[in-house]
């Protein structure tokens, strides 16, 4: 039995915890408690009178009701009527209990009065029965479940359960290959009445060549063309179908070079810069004797490619980067300081330990490098090739931070999922492997798309105002890894995708021909997923943006000025933004003239300055614009831990009613408000107002606007609701129970007394 | 002054031997830094500063006129009210640490060092108010024939000049000058601000009232009465002459009470909650001594205050110092309360250091981040300079007295030795939390006036006004790290204050400059003495003057909302704003305010836009008579809203 102590007061906020009641009575749950099942889903084990333990404070607060595992998910089902609270952002396929099994990274069981505890993977046996049932989630969320009056026995199936079904044989056995293709056969009325016309959703998915014609046309790289020699996977296995290589090689001589790159891999066209100049991502040439000349031939098409025919540079990742591992690693640590030690024991070093962690380190690094690549594209008017050995893990990374520093549009959403699609998910990047989709081996996996979401939320943090989404967006986009139900991050390639899913759709009746979007979405029509209205929480009020439709011009526009910004070592004053004094025009004008020519030569700052350093230097010297070139700073005092993604779970680091929500509160409201007047006077304008009825404002339907909080009235004072804090829109309540605090803490057994400790629980130590 | 010649005084090592060094953006770009922080009032704020090559100042603000300089040939600063060119040299170097070396021509008057270098385009400016430097030494030039000076100063940085040696042994340095008028206390001279007669339209003497402060808060009650027993300051000359204390108490027990604290400092009110009536008083320690000697009085005294509170049986006792320090007081004959003597109270101590420890601090964390930042273990080094652990210290004992008095709902007394550095931070940083009156900007300058200034810290000895004793141990940062308290909580609630980053760092610019009497003296009583208030400016005349420049936009005045931040190392920052803005590159982060400023802007407009096509339909429909329920006139009504 677990005792109830004195509460004590707690690290957080230094102050000791509401005193409560001693003992809250404990009634096991009578009534059945039925788990919300989606169409194919099916319950494999459940157990009753189970505990879910809610803060890690005091017990008072755990639930009490069934815990279910299905073929898809963990789920909880308490069984009293949840408090009524404002859930923001509740997931549509998912209740605010459940874990995907894919989601799961261990699923520990303790038994506390023994003291063992073992780690369940595949098959494993479990010879005591446990009392408790930790699942420490890849969404970094940490689960307990306690067993003290539910039976051994059944609390012991579904411990062995979930650990089975989390580790799935085959990828076919995921539970999205289920549902999809039941939901497939269902909606198909729907579809064929026009009920669903849209099939694909606007993010281009870049597996057919017109997606990657409309990206030649738009950023005008009238030297590159489609290719389609990789139809049906014939020269590489990793590789889409459609590439994009530069006019001057023809196919022949494509297919000739292919086969000296690893996996055959001909070297990609990312993206150009309106100067001409290209990125191009290269896997590494096996044999070491061809390499020269293969490389030299490959330059010599990119440069042919080039307006002015300058050669390209190409970079070596692998030499410059951190490795998989390496980044595995720093992640692994970083979540160990974020939310498996206690808090105050992190607390005590923390600055420090964030730092040997090494992740943001590598984040920095990472951003830095990409800075450079944008500095030879766009300083230096040199085409860049990207080369790593695959070609399919940090290249990814850079040549798509590269992307959105340099060009706006991959700064709104749908640009960004474009981005995605392109740079990550066409080009190959393993995410079943990286992500372990089958928990299946350790040494595969690495967070490389994390540490790009990263990358991105450090660009964001520095620059608010120039990305269409919200740091919700980026970590509700993380989340989505590890939901089975969408294709976008099952596979590790294209032809990966294109043979399971035929497969799939023969084995459920799916005519050949329909388009896999259609029998298997990607994550992209978020709709799937989240209410109109949450989704309105993936909007940055605050983007200077121009609607997607006139991108293409106000891009070009942009781009010229800051070419010709380039020329002069131009300075303006940025400073007088701060305070919210606009730039009068005599601020702005740029001043031609050497900052360095009068000075002695000894005390010349510029004496080693580099052309990429000088480069730098301008562009920070400028007020930045915000649909133009944007590139991060990049030293290690510049970079700062995401919170909202590493610690939205630890509720000791929950501000109330406070955080960067407050002002995103305030910000969209007065969005809203402006939303709201520009909807006014479009009406206005509409028919003159004598000859029809105006249709009045408030008959607009309230859920289609764009912000999440909505503008108040003058009635209403407005108010900040409660449920407004840091880690908003999630909640760390019930998701990150750690240790016991009640009953014997097992890091003391594990810490103190390990003498007494079976072996089986030594081995497994987590 | 001694030619020690050690480019260490300078504390800036890296200045000297990696001077022109380029580490990619550290040194590339120019610096902000090289303006003063000082922003000159009203009419002389255009002229300001700022170099037009100094971007990403933080307080650069308002038109510089780059052309109305370029134009100009005469070299001087525009001159404030009575401030007199002393001094004025050609072919001076600034040595910067960002950019490099500028040659250009020094100017100095009673209360600026100008430094300006016409030949650079654009033209490089350097304006620092001399109650900025801390001190100044000629370093040793080696075989070289020019001097050099270094100027350490209170705000972060150093500034270094190199000039020829002056033939003329007569003549002195610009230098040698300077360091007279930066040092005016020490050289029988008069500290600029009672020379300075801007006038503004706000009088900022006028802001804090004691009676009207207490008044707002309920006070006299019938628990709590306004006492006029320091009216003369006899009682204790390092408080206020308008005390609030418990109504039981007569003015002859509180001399007996006053016998037996340290310096006469009672407890007093600082604050009472509007509901529960729970009060937070502070003091000094007790004169406990070796001996452990007690006071009827005060036990009885502390009695009061519990007893005023009818809602808690308990008081808490918070002693700002760790444990030991304030044991080893018993042997100065202080101490603390002991539990035996004090029924129903409780005491807490809250571990926060001396002022010797947090000068010490703050002395690593400038090594840290001047000239150059230690990027190479960054966070590691922040980390080892303590600043940061020492403000969570700082504001985890605000937030428990916050807590007990808003939570507990219990009364709190808080002292630390003399109650005038520790028990300020702590005291003012809870009324922040507890009241959000104190989080406007009115309120923020009356909380300045009343906790410190009023009650007595010591401005003149932890700054150093104007005295060139620069060892002196009295000088200490409390009052910087309370500014850095209060912006850490801005940080976490950046709509609950009216108050915008700038305020701060005007405030503490202002704290050196010496152009404001506001932070002149060490108490009341000698504020009344000088007379300050007549003699000179208050800084909040200037800043309520001016209002807009310093106003959060995403402010909402939520009533009754009690702040409880999270005092942890995740969400503590170095206020890079502050500490780092001397280096170019530390760019301000990209300003969410001013985005909100442009979205006011277009909300205006387009609202002006409605009312006009509102208007314009509206007298149409009257000329053709057909009023239609639906028009826009009613439903346009939900959308005039707030601000």
């Amino acid at each position: 039995m677990f005792s109830v102590k004195t509460p004590k007061p707690t690290f957080k906020c230094y102050l000791p915890p509401v005193q409560t009641d001693v003992r809250k009575a404990i009634e096991p749950p009578i009534k059945k408690l039925e788990p919300t099942l989606l169409p194919g889903e099916i319950v494999v084990n459940e157990v009753n009178f189970v505990r879910k333990c809610i803060s890690a404070e005091s017990t008072q607060d755990d639930l009490w009701g069934r815990l279910i595992c299905t073929n898809f998910k963990v789920s909880f089902i308490p069984q009293d009527a949840p408090v009524k609270q404002k859930t923001p952002l509740s997931h549509r396929l998912l209740g605010e209990h459940d874990i995907p099994l894919t989601c799961l990274e261990q699923v520990v069981t303790v038994n506390d009065t023994k003291g063992k505890k073992k780690v369940l993977g595949l098959n494993k046996k479990l010879k005591f029965n446990p009392t408790e049932l930790i699942l420490y989630c890849k969404d970094l969320r940490i689960i307990r479940f306690c067993f003290d009056e539910a039976g051994p026995e059944s609390a012991k199936k579904v411990c062995l359960a979930i650990a089975h079904y989390s580790h799935p044989a085959d990828l076919l056995l995921l539970f999205g290959f289920e549902y999809q293709g039941r939901q497939y056969h269902e909606s198909k009325g729907e579809r064929v009445r026009g009920a669903n016309p849209q099939g694909r959703s606007q993010t281009p998915i870049f597996d057919r060549s017109s997606d990657w014609d409309r990206e030649i046309k738009r950023t005008s790289a009238s030297e590159w063309r489609v290719c389609a020699i990789n139809t049906d996977y014939t020269i590489s296995s990793s590789l889409p179908e459609y590439i994009v290589v530069p006019v001057s090689l023809a196919d022949q001589d494509l297919k000739q070079h292919a086969i000296y790159f690893m996996d055959n891999r001909i070297p990609l066209w990312c993206w150009s810069h309106p100067n001409g100049s290209a990125l191009v991502r290269m896997a590494s040439v096996c044999d070491p004797l061809q390499q020269k000349k293969i490389e030299q031939k490959i330059a010599a098409g990119i440069t042919k490619s080039h307006p002015h025919r300058g050669e390209p540079i190409k970079l070596e990742l692998d030499k410059n980067l951190p490795n998989i591992q390496d980044i595995q690693a720093a992640f692994i640590k970083i979540r160990q300081i974020c939310v498996i030690d206690p808090f105050e024991e992190s607390e005590e070093r923390w600055l420090s330990s964030i730092e040997n962690s090494r992740w943001l380190e590598h984040v920095r690094i990472v951003l830095k490098l990409s800075a450079d690549v944008v500095f030879h594209l766009d300083g230096n008017n040199a085409s860049v090739i990207l080369q790593e050995e695959e070609d399919r893990d940090l290249n990814c990374v850079v040549s798509s931070l590269v992307q959105l520093m340099l060009d706006p549009h991959y700064r709104s959403r749908i640009g960004f999922q474009s981005l995605v699609q392109k740079e990550w998910v066409m080009a190959g990047h393993r995410f079943l492997d990286r992500c372990d989709h089958l928990n299946k081996s350790d040494k595969e996996e690495s967070p490389v798309f994390m540490l790009f979401l990263d990358c991105v939320w450090q660009m964001m943090n520095q620059y608010p105002a120039a990305f269409e989404f919200s740091e919700t967006y980026l970590t509700v986009l993380s989340d989505s890894m590890w939901i089975p139900l969408f294709s976008t991050f099952l596979f590790n390639s294209s032809k990966q995708r294109a043979q399971y899913l035929m497969d799939f759709a023969k084995s459920k009746a799916i005519p050949q021909g329909e388009d896999h979007v259609v029998y298997f979405p990607p994550i992209w029509n978020w709709s799937q997923q989240f209410s109109i209205k949450d989704l309105t929480l993936f909007n940055n009020p605050m983007y200077v943006g121009k609607g997607a439709a006139c991108v293409q011009n106000g891009e070009v526009k942009t781009f010229k000025r800051t070419k010709k910004s380039y020329s002069s070592t131009l300075r303006a004053t940025a400073g007088s933004l701060r305070n919210g004094v606009k730039n009068t025009e005599d601020a702005l004008v740029p001043r031609r003239g050497s900052l360095v020519s009068e000075l002695r030569p000894d005390f010349s700052p510029a004496k080693d300055e580099s052309p990429s350093d000088r480069f730098f230097r301008d562009f920070f010297a400028r007020p930045a614009d915000q649909q133009g070139l944007l590139i991060p700073l990049f030293m290690p005092s510049h970079m700062a831990l995401w919170k909202l993604f590493f610690l939205r779970w630890v509720s000791e680091a929950c501000i109330p009613r406070g955080g960067p929500i407050t002002a995103y509160h305030k910000l969209s409201q007065l969005v809203d408000e402006i939303d709201m007047l520009h909807n006014q006077l479009r009406q206005y304008k509409g028919p003159t107002p004598s000859s029809t009825p105006l249709p009045s404002p408030s008959e607009a339907p309230s859920d289609q606007r764009r912000m999440y909080f909505k503008a108040s009235s003058a009635h209403d004072p407005s108010t900040l609701p409660d449920f407004l804090t840091s880690t908003f829109p999630f909640s760390p309540r019930g998701n990150l129970c750690r240790r016991s605090l009640h009953g014997t803490p097992i890091s003391k057994f594990l810490n103190g007394a390990k003498i007494w400790l079976s072996t089986e629980t030594l081995n497994d130590t987590v | 002054m001694e030619k020690s010649g050690s480019v260490d005084s300078l504390g800036s090592k890296r200045t000297s031997s990696r001077q022109p060094s380029v580490d990619s953006l550290s040194s590339s770009s120019t610096s902000r830094s090289d303006r003063s922080a000082q922003v000159k009032p009203s009419s002389a704020m255009s002229s300001d500063s700022v170099s037009t090559s100094t971007e990403f100042s933080p307080e650069l603000r308002v038109k510089p006129k780059p052309k109305a300089l370029r134009d100009s040939v005469k070299e001087e600063p525009q001159l404030l009210p009575n401030e007199k060119v002393q001094d004025m040299a050609h072919d001076v170097t600034y040595v910067c640490p960002f950019t490099g070396a500028v040659r250009g021509s020094v100017t100095v008057t009673n209360y600026r060092l100008f430094f300006k270098c016409m030949d650079r385009e654009p033209a490089f400016l350097l304006d620092l108010p001399l109650g900025v430097v801390s001190r100044v030494e000629r370093i040793a030039a080696g075989s070289s024939r020019d001097v050099s000076y270094g100027l350490v100063c209170k705000d972060m940085r150093n500034l270094r000049f190199a000039h020829k040696q002056i033939e003329d042994t007569l003549r002195k340095s610009i230098f040698e000058v300077l360091m007279k008028f930066a040092f005016p206390v020490s050289n029988g001279l008069q500290i600029y601000a009672f020379e300075y007669t801007q006038v503004f339209p706000e009088n900022g003497w006028k802001v804090y009232d004691p009676i009207t402060e207490y008044k707002r808060q309920g006070i006299p009650n019938e628990s709590w009465r306004i006492t006029k027993v320091n009216d003369h300051y006899e009682l204790c000359e390092t408080y206020p002459s308008t005390l609030a204390v418990p109504v039981n108490i007569p003015d002859e027990e509180l001399k007996r009470v006053a016998a037996f604290r340290a310096k006469g400092r009672i407890p007093v009110l600082s604050w009472i909650h509007p509901e529960s009536q729970a009060t937070v008083t502070r003091c000094s320690q007790p004169m406990v001594g070796v001996n452990g000697k007690r006071s009827k009085e005060d036990e009885k005294y502390l009695q009061a205050i519990m007893d005023a509170n009818a809602q808690s049986h308990k008081l808490f006792i918070f002693d700002a110092r760790p444990s030991v320090n304030a044991a080893a007081n018993k042997m100065k004959g202080g101490g603390y309360e002991s539990e035996d003597a004090y029924q129903n109270a409780e005491l807490v101590f809250l571990d926060i250091h001396n002022i010797h420890v947090m000068r010490e601090s703050l002395r690593k964390l400038k090594d840290v981040v001047y000239p150059n930042i230690e990027d190479s273990h960054w966070f590691s080094n922040l980390e080892s300079t303590h600043w940061l652990e020492h403000i969570k210290l700082i504001l985890a004992g605000a937030l428990r007295i916050a807590d007990k008095v808003e939570s507990g709902k219990t009364s709190v007394v808080v002292h630390c030795s003399d109650g005038w550095d520790r028990t300020a931070q702590l005291t003012s940083l809870a009324m922040l939390m507890l009241d959000g009156y104190y989080r406007t900007i009115r309120g923020f300058e009356v909380l300045l006036e009343k906790e410190w200034l009023s009650f007595g810290h010591r401005f003149q000895l932890r700054i150093g006004h104007g005295d060139k004793n620069h060892t002196d141990a009295d000088r200490s940062p409390v009052f910087i790290q309370f500014i850095d308290c209060v912006w850490q909580l801005t940080r976490q609630f950046p709509a609950a204050f009216e108050f915008n980053e700038y305020f701060l760092v005007t405030i503490l610019d202002h704290l050196y400059s010496c152009l404001f009497g506001t932070f002149l003296c060490n108490s009341e009583q000698q504020r009344l003495k000088e007379e300050i208030p007549k003699r000179t400016v208050s800084l909040w005349s200037y800043i309520n003057s001016q209002l807009e420049d310093f106003t959060n936009p995403l402010y909402v005045n939520y009533s009754n909302h009690v702040l409880f931040p999270v005092v942890s190392l995740r969400h503590l920052e170095l206020w890079v704003g502050y500490y780092i803005r001397w280096n170019p590159r530390m760019r301000p982060q990209e300003p969410v305010h001013q985005r909100y400023k442009e979205l006011l802007a277009k909300r205006a407009e387009l609202r002006k836009r409605v009312d006009d096509l509102q208007r314009e339909v509206t007298n149409r429909s009257a000329s053709s008579s057909s009023e239609q329920p639906g028009s826009p006139t009613r439903s346009i009504t939900p959308v005039q809203t707030f601000v």
